[in-house]
C-alpha cells in the first residue's frame, strides 16, 4: 500500500499490532471497578450473602420452621440453650421470690429447677446453640434469617429478571419503532404506572390467595416499567448513531439492529439500573410483608421477620435487630456496587459529579 | 455507452416536514452512473448531497422525511418502490455505503470481526469460518497489518484512519456494484485523507466498483472522480466530466467554488475569492433561481423562473439562465 502509515511489511508495526490484546469495553469497565474499593467490598458482601443463603439447606443449622417451645425468646448467646433457659427461669423465680419477701425457694420451685437441670443434662435438644437468639415460638433466628434471605433475594432477582426481559424487550422495540407502536407501548406503561400499586396487590392477594408465587407476580408486574422507559430513551438517543445507520445501510433487519447493535450498547445502563433496583424490590417485598400481604408463616422473609420483631422490640430487641441489620447491610452493599458499576461503565459521570 | 449505466436517478425529490414548513432537501435530482465510474457530488452543507444518497437506499428517517417523487433505476429496477425485504437484500450487498465519521460508525461493543462477518454471512451465505477468512483478507487489502490478530479487537483500539480503512473493507466485502461514500475523509487528518482516497481508488478500480463520492471538498473530487455533479439548494446545477468542469466551469456557483479554493500552482491576487452571502434556506423557496441573491450575473429572469437543465455537449449540463437552450453548443 503506497504511503500507508502502517506498512504490513514493517516488522515493527507488525509486532505492535500482534502485541495488542483485544480489550472489550466490559474488560475495561471491570478494570475500573476493581480500583473502586467500596464497590469491591459491596461485591464481596453480596457474594457472601449469596453463598450463605444458597447453602442454607446444607449448613449445620436448625430447621427454620422447627419450634422448641421451651426455647422461646432466648437472647443471642454463644452458650448452649439449656443454660440460658435455666438462667432465665432462675432469674424469673428470683424476682418472684423477692417480690414475695422470701429468702429461700420453696419446695415447688426447687423441684422445678432440679427437673429442668436434669432435663438439660439428658435431652440433647437443650445442648443447641442459638447465636442470634430465638423468636417467640422457639425458632432459631439465624436459620430464619438465612432462609428469609433466600426469599428476599429471590424476590429481588425475580424483579430484575422480569424487568430485564420485559423492560428491555418492550423498551427497545418502542424506542426503535417509534410512532404508533411506541405510543401504544408507552401508554400501556403509563396506565400500569398510574394504577395504585397497593390496591392492585391487595386485590390480587384477595383473588388468588396469599402465596409466594403471587408475591413474585406482584413484584414482577411493576418491576419492568421504569426500565422500559429508561431503555426506550437510550434506544432513541442511539438509533440515529452512525453505526446503526451503517448497519441499516448494510441491510440488517430491524430485529438484528435492535438486539445486536442497540441492546449491547444500552447494557451498561441496564446493569447499573438493575443493581440499584434490587434493593427497591426487596423493600417492596418487606413493605408488603410488613403489612401482612407478603410471605406467610412458617416461611420467612426479611420483611416478615422485621414485622414480627417490631412488635416486641422493647423486650426482645434481637428479634428486630438481626433481620434489620442483615437487610441494611445487603442493601448498602448493593447500592455501593451499583454506584461503582455506574462509575465503571460511564467514566464521564464521575468527572461530572 | 448507455448500456453501461447501472444506476439512473430521475427527478428525485425528498422533502422533510418540519414545523417551519416543507424543507425541499432534494428537489428534482437526475443523474446516471456507469459501471466502474467515479461520480463526485459537491456542494455546501445543506445542499442535499447526503439526502440524495440516503434516499437511494430509502434510509431517510421517516417521518419527517419522505420521498415525494422520482425513480432510482438500478439495473432497470426502481429502488424506491422495492419492497422492504428486497431492498434489504440490495443494501450492503450490491450497493454499500460508508459514512462520514469513522469514530462513530462502528459499534463500540462488538469486535471488528463480528461486525465484518455480519454482512458476509447475511448476504453471501458464508459460514463463520469462511466469513472470518474473507474478512481477514479484506482487512489486509485495506492495509491493516497483522489483520489476523487485529480483527479480534474492538473499535476503540483503532485510530480514525484505520477505522475508515475497516469501514471501506466492510463496504467492499460483498463486492458491491456501487459504493457510496458520504464525506469519507471530512473527519480525518489531512495526511490520512490522501491515503484513504488512494485506497478507495485502488480498491474500486481493481474490483470494478462504481463510486458515488459525496464531499464538500473540490480537491477530493479533482483527485479521483471521473464525473462531477455540483449541487445547490437541492438541485444539480452543473454536471460534466471532472476535467472539463474544472477547466471551464459554466455555472456562476461552480466558478465561485473553484475560485475560492487556494491553489499553489497559480499566483493570484492577494486575497482569495469567496462567494458572498449564505446558502438559502430550502423552506418554501419561491419560483426563482435559488442562487440569484448571491450571483454577480443575476438577471431579471433569474428572479422569476427556475432555470431548466441545458445540455452543453460533451456530457455537460448546466442549470443557469446564462446558457439558454442550445447556446452552449459549438
Amino acid at each position: 500500500m503506497t504511503g500507508s502509515p502502517i506498512d504490513p511489511q514493517d516488522p515493527l508495526a507488525d509486532a505492535f499490532s500482534r502485541a495488542l490484546r483485544p480489550v472489550s469495553p466490559w474488560a475495561d469497565a471491570w478494570r475500573r471497578l476493581r480500583r473502586n474499593r467500596m464497590a469491591l467490598a459491596g461485591l464481596a458482601v453480596i457474594g457472601l450473602y449469596a453463598l450463605f443463603t444458597l447453602a442454607a439447606p446444607l449448613l449445620p443449622i436448625h430447621p427454620y420452621a422447627e419450634q422448641v417451645v421451651a426455647h422461646e425468646n432466648l437472647p443471642p448467646s454463644l452458650r448452649p440453650a439449656g443454660e440460658l433457659m435455666l438462667a432465665a427461669r432462675t432469674a424469673y423465680l428470683l424476682r418472684f421470690r423477692a417480690a414475695e419477701g422470701r429468702l429461700e425457694f420453696n419446695a415447688e420451685e426447687r423441684q422445678e429447677l432440679a427437673d429442668m437441670a436434669r432435663a438439660i443434662r439428658t435431652d440433647p435438644v437443650h445442648r443447641r446453640h442459638y447465636w442470634l437468639g430465638t423468636d417467640n415460638l422457639g425458632r432459631d433466628m439465624m436459620s430464619r434469617l438465612l432462609f428469609g434471605g433466600r426469599i428476599s433475594i429471590l424476590i429481588g432477582l425475580v424483579g430484575t429478571v422480569t424487568s430485564m426481559f420485559l423492560g428491555v424487550l418492550l423498551g427497545s422495540i418502542a424506542g426503535y419503532a417509534g410512532g404508533t407502536l411506541d405510543n401504544l407501548i408507552m401508554r400501556f406503561v403509563d396506565i400500569l404506572y398510574g394504577l395504585p400499586y397497593m390496591l392492585l396487590v391487595i386485590i390480587m392477594m384477595a383473588l388468588f390467595g396469599r402465596n409466594i408465587l403471587n408475591l413474585f407476580v406482584a413484584v414482577a408486574l411493576i418491576s419492568w416499567l421504569t426500565l422500559c422507559r429508561v431503555v426506550r430513551g437510550q434506544v432513541i438517543s442511539l438509533k440515529h448513531a452512525e453505526f446503526v445507520e451503517a448497519a441499516r445501510a448494510m441491510g440488517a433487519s430491524p430485529a438484528r439492529i435492535i438486539f445486536r447493535h442497540l441492546t449491547p450498547n444500552t447494557l451498561g445502563v441496564i446493569v447499573v439500573f438493575s443493581t440499584l433496583m434490587v434493593p427497591q424490590f426487596i423493600m417492596t417485598e418487606s413493605f408488603l410483608s410488613f403489612l401482612g400481604l407478603g410471605v406467610s408463616a412458617p416461611l420467612a422473609s426479611w420483611g416478615s421477620l422485621v414485622a414480627e420483631g417490631a412488635g416486641v422490640m422493647s423486650i426482645y430487641p434481637w428479634q428486630l435487630l438481626g433481620p434489620a441489620v442483615a437487610m441494611t447491610v445487603f442493601l448498602f452493599a448493593m447500592n455501593f456496587l451499583g454506584d461503582g458499576l455506574r462509575d465503571a461503565l460511564d467514566p464521564q459521570s464521575r468527572r461530572r459529579g | 455507452m448507455d448500456d453501461q449505466v447501472i444506476l439512473r436517478v430521475e427527478d428525485l425529490r425528498t422533502h422533510f416536514d418540519t414545523d417551519e414548513g416543507v424543507v425541499k432537501a432534494v428537489d428534482g435530482v437526475s443523474f446516471a452512473l456507469r459501471r466502474g465510474e467515479t461520480l463526485g457530488v459537491v456542494g455546501e452543507s445543506g445542499s442535499g448531497k447526503s439526502v440524495t444518497s440516503l434516499s437511494l437506499l430509502k434510509l431517510i428517517p421517516s417521518p419527517p422525511g419522505r420521498i415525494v417523487s422520482g425513480r432510482a433505476l438500478f439495473h432497470g429496477q426502481d429502488l424506491l418502490t422495492l419492497p422492504r425485504e428486497a431492498l434489504r437484500a440490495v443494501r450492503g450487498d450490491r450497493i454499500a455505503m460508508i459514512f462520514q465519521d469513522p469514530m462513530t460508525s462502528l459499534n463500540p461493543f462488538l469486535r471488528i470481526s463480528t461486525q465484518m462477518m455480519e454482512p458476509l454471512m447475511l448476504h453471501q451465505g458464508l459460514g463463520r469460518r469462511a466469513a472470518r477468512a474473507r474478512a481477514v483478507e479484506l482487512l489486509q487489502m485495506a492495509g491493516i497489518s497483522a489483520a489476523g490478530q487485529r480483527i479480534d479487537q474492538y473499535p476503540h483500539q483503532f485510530s480514525g484512519g484505520m477505522r475508515q480503512r475497516v469501514m471501506i473493507a466492510m463496504g467492499l466485502s460483498c463486492n458491491p456494484e456501487i459504493l457510496i461514500l458520504d464525506e469519507p475523509t471530512s473527519a480525518l487528518d489531512v495526511t490520512i485523507q490522501a491515503q484513504i482516497l488512494d485506497l478507495v481508488r485502488e480498491l474500486t478500480r481493481s474490483m470494478g466498483t462504481a463510486v458515488i463520492l459525496i464531499t464538500h471538498s473540490l480537491g477530493v473530487v479533482a483527485g479521483i472522480c471521473d464525473t462531477l455533479c455540483v449541487m445547490y439548494a437541492g438541485r444539480i446545477v452543473e454536471r460534466g466530466p471532472t476535467g472539463a468542469v474544472f477547466a471551464a466551469p459554466r455555472h456562476p456557483y461552480t466558478q465561485g467554488l473553484i475560485q475560492s479554493v487556494p491553489r499553489l500552482d497559480r499566483q493570484g491576487p492577494g486575497r482569495l475569492a469567496s462567494i458572498r452571502g449564505q446558502p438559502p434556506l430550502v423552506i418554501d423557496l419561491p419560483e426563482c433561481c435559488p442562487f440569484h441573491p448571491r450571483c454577480d450575473q443575476a438577471m431579471d429572469v433569474c428572479r422569476r423562473c427556475h432555470p431548466p437543465a441545458t445540455g452543453l455537449g460533451g456530457g455537460r449540463e448546466v442549470r443557469c439562465w446564462l446558457y439558454p437552450e442550445g447556446a452552449g453548443h459549438g
